[in-house]
């Protein structure tokens, strides 16, 4: 596996886990009668829009490296 | 797990997510609580009342009109207990436009109709060491606010939205109208106003991480 490869895989996997808990704490939220009990309390609706809100810088920069990333490295690599 | 199925569980999420959204905005569209909502104030564009997201601890609640009361405890001189009709009956009305901020992101501009819950305590005479008034609600929802600022300030106890008398789910018999605070300071359904020299007290959000003082131009976290 090469390093682009590597790299590229890192982002796909931490963009995968980074959108199941946005979505996951965005129910936290609004559905936190429901969201609450499932998860035993665990996920209150305070601490659950505290990691909506300080999830949203590192998803804008996952989505972008995920958009932009490989034809960036593409085009660098083409060029030198 | 594959990276197939992980993809599937992705997208699995994002249409229940969808087909939520979409339920909430049909339910939206076809739960009209007061056709007859004025829109327009004095010049002032207003929220509807089917703006509001329902998002109470325990849903909707039924208050029976005939045998509510409205209770004034704690530290007063003159504990009281009011129905309806008489808080409507005793106590001078206002009228005024104010914007609900809540802390999911959506706000609401609307007129409210109510009276001075300054009015009602002083009636009630709180005590020298009274500091804070803690309001409860028929659901077993309950915040708090300083005595100065429910005194010093002119903050409603609503009855009426935009000229229509506050449907169940918006909180009938009364809402606060806790101007320039988070929306979780807005307790609806209220069933008792009590005063309290317990300056640590914590209502039911702000014991769960949310702000105590809940200023509009703070964060609502911590506090």
């Amino acid at each position: 596996m090469t390093n682009q490869q590597r790299v590229k895989k890192t982002i796909h996997w931490l963009l995968t886990v980074l959108v199941i808990v946005y979505l996951l704490t965005g129910f936290g939220i609004t559905e936190f009668r429901i969201v609450e009990p499932l998860t035993f309390g665990l996920l209150t609706k305070s601490l659950a829009q505290k990691i909506h809100i300080n999830l949203e810088i590192p998803f804008i920069v996952l989505l972008v490296l995920h958009i932009w990333l490989l034809p960036l490295l593409k085009r660098f690599k083409l060029k030198h | 797990m594959t990276r197939r199925g992980i993809l599937l569980a992705v997208f699995s999420l994002i249409l229940v997510a969808a087909l939520v959204f979409w339920g909430n905005m049909a339910c939206n569209e076809t739960n009209e609580l007061a056709p007859a909502e004025i829109r327009e104030y004095e010049g002032v564009d207003l929220s509807s009342i089917n703006d509001f997201r329902e998002n109470s601890i325990k849903g909707p609640q039924e208050i029976d009109v005939e045998s509510y009361t409205l209770r004034i405890t704690g530290l007063v001189t003159n504990s009281t207990s009011y129905t309806y009709d008489e808080v409507l009956d005793k106590y001078e009305h206002y009228k005024k436009v104010v914007t609900l901020d809540c802390v999911e992101g959506w706000s609401v501009k609307i007129l409210w109709e109510g009276l001075l819950v300054r009015d009602l305590l002083a009636e009630a005479e709180p005590l020298a060491n009274a500091k804070v008034v803690i309001f409860h609600a028929y659901d077993g929802y309950t915040t708090s606010l300083p005595i100065d600022y429910v005194m010093d300030n002119d903050i409603l106890m609503a009855y009426k939205m935009n000229d229509v008398v506050l449907p169940p789910a918006r909180g009938f018999p009364f809402q606060l109208v806790a101007e320039s605070k988070w929306g979780y300071k807005w307790i609806k359904w209220i069933t008792e106003i009590e005063l309290s020299d317990d300056a640590n007290y914590r209502g039911y959000w702000e014991s769960r991480g949310y702000s105590n003082s809940a200023d509009l131009d703070e964060s609502f976290f911590g506090g």
